[in-house]
Order: structure tokens, then C-alpha cells, then sequence
């Protein structure tokens, strides 16, 4: 893992006696698509505008690139772009009067840039049409050009899918891929969908009642899930005896009357010709897909929407 | 990191890119326009052909006031010997004191800073507040800029368009009055009476410009106010209401409640500073131009302290 673009410490927001955000630490590695996943209210909203100083942190630090937020705020801004909630622009301007007014926040960002990111996100048609009469996911995609005009190393988005239909949603996954790729961009996305957090993020950090419950690699969580063979049969430890000495041991698992293994789907057959050949009888051996979504529903307790 | 420079042009960009302001300044303009022509208008109906027998008329009635009348005091004694002293010069040099010239139009239009004020109010209680209503206002505050200094440039752009309103109202009578008079008049001096008693000239322009100096002061002062309540007000409309709201009914209740001794305290006693030039006087008798001078300083300080506490403290959530 690379050099952490973003470091929460213990990280606590307290509002009126309740704790919304309950000593939030972990660290998000560069190069990645990062998720924040949590059913509404949970906090996420919260922590990224912590993260983006729009409200005090009660307790902890957030260094972006290793710099405070709070102690040099504008020296960490020029690392981030973020989208907090609703992409709002000013819809008396044109997109593009938009985007140069937010380009001379910065140092250096030629017209050459401005145009390279507009036609980056598929803008160059209508970015001198007024922001009142863009759809939501052309101000998404012009909220985005907004926070990656200044090539920050980190682009927060907040609930990015909300209200986009399904394209509009296809269309967001391809171009946060083409900005990790392109310009080297970790992106931090929110949602409480992990349907949709599944094909866009290499990583998720999965937030309840303002916790951080668990951190998972999508991919390996994926892999996991997909090669679990379950054997049912008469004796159990014999099968478990027999199929040792093809199998780590460290892979087997036995659950009530089931043996669990951990396993490719192509050894059910070869497993299934050992228990035969050894005359246990197999009463059943199937392989199980547990979905993504049950293993984050058992981590929320059920209450994940999905 | 922003610099200050680039802050106030987005802002500039945001104020002058809205058709609202554009018609604010029609409006003004509209308005002088129209009180220059009412003033011509006017000396117009009124033709003042035998303008020497007049004024020997109204001075020998005066003079019978100042022998007869047993009531008039030191001030107005002294006020109707000054106004014969200058008729009786008029007479001998051969000046028409109505006939209109274009300082009179200059002049006039500083009655009409109060809708400048009034106008640049709305900017201000819009200033901070709409980011707010529009949801913008995430977006302005992250970036590399901090708080105090995206607030310095909505001050500094809200007093460039004050300033702005101000340049186009004498601009703009000064242009009227030149076109309906001419622009000989320029030369003309401004006669009065000094303390010796013998009528002398002083420039114009320096006249006209105490006259704004006082208004802008004034102006001032309400922006800045309409500009902590932008701050504390996270709705436009809100904000824009009792900054107007303020200042309108601020001075009136001032007004009805002067026999206060305390009501000297308030922003409103104050902020007229043109009531202790001569002829005038405070609204309660213990004030003094520097009490009032202090008063302005004090309440000004606060504003912005107080813009600035609710402006960079606040959590801006929802
Ligand atoms: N300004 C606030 N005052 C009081 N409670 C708040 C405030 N902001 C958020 N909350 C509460 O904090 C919790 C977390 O909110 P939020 O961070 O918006 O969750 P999420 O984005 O994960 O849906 C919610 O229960 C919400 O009601
Ligand atoms: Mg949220």
C-alpha cells in the first residue's frame, strides 16, 4: 500500500450531546476508489465535511497529504476537490464562466486545463450554456470538473449516485476510473447503496451510528465469496479425515452437520468422486455464492439498503 | 492559496453577471435622470424675468422683520442678515440666484444617495446569505482560501459597487446638468457669508463633495450592518428584509423615542452627522460631533466583528 492520502485520527463530532461521528481512524491509500458505505444517517456526511473543514471536528485531525486541515487549511485545500451533497454552481453563469471562476482560486490553471477537463467529462457541447439549464448529472459531471481543475491527489464526492438513473450512473463509474487512471486521482465516494459502491470501489470503509465497523477490499472480499464449497454427508469427520489430505486443513470448516471448504467451483467434482470412491455418502455438495450483500448485511446487523 | 485580487473578482463576477444588478442601475440612473428634468421642468414654469425686483422685494421685507419681529432669536437674526448681505451682492454683480446651474443638479443628486444606500443594502444582505440559499456555499469555502479572506473580498466588492452607484449618481447629474445648462457653470463659485460678515467665494465642488461625504458615511454605516446580518441570516430574502426593515424603521422609532437620554446610544442618533453644521442640531442636546464620531467607530468595529465571528465560526451544515 502506498503513502496514505488521507489520514483520520480519532476523528468526533458531537452536536448537542449526541456523537455523530464516534472517533473515527483510518487511513485511505492513494490510487484507489474509496468508498464510505452506511445506511442515511450514519454519519459519512458528517466526516467528509469534517475532512473539508465546512464544520469543526469536536475532537481528532484529518491530514490530507499529511496536512492538517484544521492548522493550514488552505495549504491542504490545494490537495482536495470535493463535491459535498447537491453539485450547486451558480446558475446564472455558464458552465464554463463557472469553472473560471473557481480556476482563479488557484495558482496556475491555464485555459488549456480548463478545456482539457471540460472535455474530459463530456461537457464541451453545452459549457457555455447557463448552469439553470443543465441536468443533474451534467451539474455532477461539471461539480467534478470544479474540484479536479487544480489536479488535487484527492477528490471527495458525496452521495454521487443520488438521483442519477442508471446511465447517468454508468457513466460517473467509467470517468472516476478514467480520473484514477489519467491523473492519478484517489477518489473518496459515499453512498448507502452498496449495489452501486460495488463496481466502482476498490475499497470500502463501512460506517454505522458515526463507527467505523469494518474495512474491506471489494475484490478480495469477492473471491472470498465466491468459493465456498458446502458438503453435506453422513460422517463427518471421516469426510473431513479423507479430504485433509488433499485440502489445507486451514480452509476447512466444519459448521453443524456441514463441512465448509474453501475452494475453487471446479473441485466439487473431484471432491465429490473422493467422498464416493471413500463410501461416504454425499448428501449433498454445492457451492455457495454468498453475495456481497449478505456479508455487508451481517456486518450492519440487516440494515444496509441495498 | 487565493489571492485577495482574484477573490474580489469572483465576487465582482458574481454581482455583475446578475440582471438584478443591471437594473438597479438603470433605476438610478432612471432617477436622476427624472428629478434633473423636474428641476428644469420646473424653472421652466416659473420663468424668473424680473428676478432684481424680487429680490429687492424680499429683502426689504426682511430688513421690516429684523426691526419689528421681538421674537427672533441670536441664530435667526444672524440667518436673515447673512441671506440680505447676499442678495444685496447678487443686485450689485448681476447674478440671478434661481437661475439654475449644473451644480445645482450635482447638488440635488446627493439627496438621492439614500437609494444608493438603499440599493447597495440589498447587495449586502444578499452577499452571504445567497451563497447560502443557492448551496454555493460549499463550494466557495472549500478551496484554498480561508474564511476571513473570501469575507474581506465580499466587503471590499460590496463597497466597489457603493462606490460604483455613488461615481454614476454624480456622474450622471453632473452629465444631465451640463446638457440642461450648460457646462459654463462649472466655473461658478459658491457664495456665503463669512464671519466677518462680507460675502465670499468658495468652490463648488468641495460644497458638493461634503454633501456626499456626510451621505457616504451614512451609507456606509447601513451597508456594513446589512453585511452582518447577511452573516447571521443564512436566507437572502431574510437577510435583505431586515437590513431594509432596519434602516427604514430604525431612524423613525430613533425619532419618537429622542426624549430618552439613552437613545443617544443607538446607530441611528448617530449616523446623521450633517446635524452639527450650523442651523441644525443633534437629536438630544448632550451630544457632540465627536461622541457621534466615537458612536460610528464603535458600532462599525462591532459589525464586522461580529460579521466575521458568525462568518468564519459557524458550522455550515445542511
Ligand atoms: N447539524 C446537525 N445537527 C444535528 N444533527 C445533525 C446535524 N447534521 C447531521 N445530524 C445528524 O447526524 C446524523 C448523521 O448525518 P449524516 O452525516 O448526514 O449521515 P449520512 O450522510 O451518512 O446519511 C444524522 O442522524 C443526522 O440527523
Ligand atoms: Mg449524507
Amino acid at each position: 500500500m502506498t503513502e496514505a492520502v488521507l489520514q483520520l485520527r480519532n476523528v468526533t463530532k458531537k452536536i448537542g450531546g449526541r456523537t455523530i461521528v464516534d472517533n473515527l481512524t483510518f487511513d485511505i491509500p492513494a490510487g484507489e476508489v474509496f468508498g464510505f458505505l452506511g445506511p442515511n444517517g450514519a454519519g459519512k456526511t458528517t466526516t467528509i465535511r469534517m475532512i473539508v473543514g465546512l464544520i469543526s471536528m469536536t475532537k481528532g485531525e484529518a491530514l490530507i497529504k499529511g496536512v492538517s486541515v484544521r492548522n493550514y487549511f488552505e495549504l491542504a485545500m490545494t490537495h482536495v476537490g470535493a463535491i459535498v451533497e447537491n453539485p450547486e454552481m451558480y446558475k446564472f453563469l455558464t458552465g464554463y464562466q463557472n469553472l473560471a471562476l473557481f480556476a482563479r482560486r488557484h495558482n496556475g490553471i491555464t485555459k488549456e486545463r480548463i478545456n482539457e477537463v471540460v472535455t474530459m467529462l463530456g461537457l464541451q457541447n453545452r459549457i457555455h450554456e447557463k448552469v439553470k439549464r443543465y441536468s443533474l448529472g451534467m451539474r455532477q459531471r461539471l461539480g467534478v470538473a470544479q474540484a479536479i481543475l487544480h489536479r488535487p491527489s484527492l477528490l471527495i464526492l458525496d452521495e454521487p449516485t443520488n438521483g442519477l438513473d442508471p446511465a447517468g450512473i454508468r457513466e460517473l463509474r467509467d470517468y472516476l476510473r478514467k480520473l484514477t487512471k489519467e491523473e492519478g486521482i484517489s477518489v473518496i465516494v459515499s453512498s448507502h447503496l452498496l449495489s452501486e459502491m460495488e463496481l466502482m470501489c476498490d475499497r470500502v470503509a463501512i460506517i454505522q451510528g458515526g463507527k467505523l465497523m469494518d474495512i474491506r477490499s471489494l475484490q478480495e472480499t469477492r473471491d472470498a465469496a465466491q468459493t465456498k464449497i458446502i458438503i453435506e454427508v453422513d460422517d463427518i469427520p471421516a469426510a473431513e479425515q479423507l479430504l485433509a489430505s488433499v485440502f489445507d486443513t486451514a480452509r476447512m470448516n466444519v459448521i453443524g452437520d456441514q463441512l465448509e471448504l474453501t475452494a475453487d467451483k471446479e473441485a466439487i467434482p473431484h471432491i465429490t468422486k473422493l467422498l464416493v470412491n471413500a463410501e461416504i455418502e454425499v448428501l449433498g455438495i454445492h457451492a455457495v455464492q454468498k453475495s456481497l450483500e449478505d456479508q455487508f448485511l451481517e456486518i450492519t446487523g440487516g440494515e444496509m439498503i441495498v | 492559496m487565493s489571492s485577495l485580487s482574484k477573490l474580489i473578482r469572483n465576487e465582482n463576477m458574481k454581482i455583475y453577471r446578475r440582471p438584478r444588478t443591471w437594473i438597479m442601475i438603470a433605476f438610478l440612473l432612471l432617477t436622476v435622470a427624472l428629478l434633473s428634468g423636474l428641476m428644469n421642468w420646473e424653472s421652466y414654469r416659473n420663468p424668473s424675468t424680473d428676478w432684481e425686483q424680487g429680490l429687492i422685494q424680499v429683502n426689504s421685507s426682511m430688513q421690516q422683520e429684523l426691526q419689528n419681529n421681538q421674537e427672533l432669536n441670536g441664530d435667526q437674526k444672524k440667518q436673515l442678515t447673512e441671506q440680505i448681505k447676499l442678495n444685496e451682492y447678487y443686485l450689485e454683480q448681476g447674478i440671478n440666484p434661481r437661475e439654475l446651474s449644473l451644480w445645482d443638479y450635482v447638488n440635488n443628486s446627493s439627496s438621492l444617495i439614500i437609494l444608493v444606500t438603499i440599493l447597495t443594502v440589498i447587495i449586502a444582505a444578499d452577499m452571504i446569505a445567497a451563497e447560502f440559499s443557492w448551496g454555493t456555499i460549499k463550494l466557495l469555502l472549500i478551496g484554498p482560501a480561508s474564511r476571513t479572506k473570501i469575507m474581506v473580498s465580499k466587503y471590499i466588492a460590496t463597497m466597489g459597487f457603493a462606490l460604483l452607484l455613488l461615481l454614476l449618481c454624480f456622474g450622471s447629474a453632473f452629465a444631465a446638468g451640463g446638457i440642461l445648462e450648460g457646462f459654463d457653470g462649472l466655473s461658478q463659485p459658491l457664495l456665503s457669508v463669512n464671519a466677518d460678515g462680507i460675502v465670499q467665494e468658495s468652490s463648488m465642488i468641495v460644497d458638493v463633495l461634503q454633501k456626499y461625504g456626510f451621505a457616504v458615511i451614512s451609507l456606509i454605516m447601513y451597508v456594513t450592518m446589512a453585511f452582518m446580518i447577511s452573516s447571521a441570516f443564512r436566507s437572502s430574502s431574510m437577510a435583505i428584509a431586515f437590513s431594509l426593515l432596519f434602516m427604514l424603521v430604525g431612524n423613525t422609532v430613533t425619532m419618537l423615542l429622542s426624549s430618552y437620554s439613552w437613545v443617544k446610544y443607538l446607530l441611528f442618533a448617530n449616523i446623521d452627522l450633517t446635524r452639527y453644521l450650523e442651523g441644525s442640531s443633534p437629536l438630544r442636546p448632550e451630544m457632540t460631533l465627536s461622541f457621534s464620531i466615537l458612536m460610528l467607530a464603535i458600532y462599525y468595529l462591532a459589525f464586522q466583528f461580529i460579521a466575521w465571528l458568525l462568518f468564519t465560526k459557524r458550522d455550515v451544515a445542511g
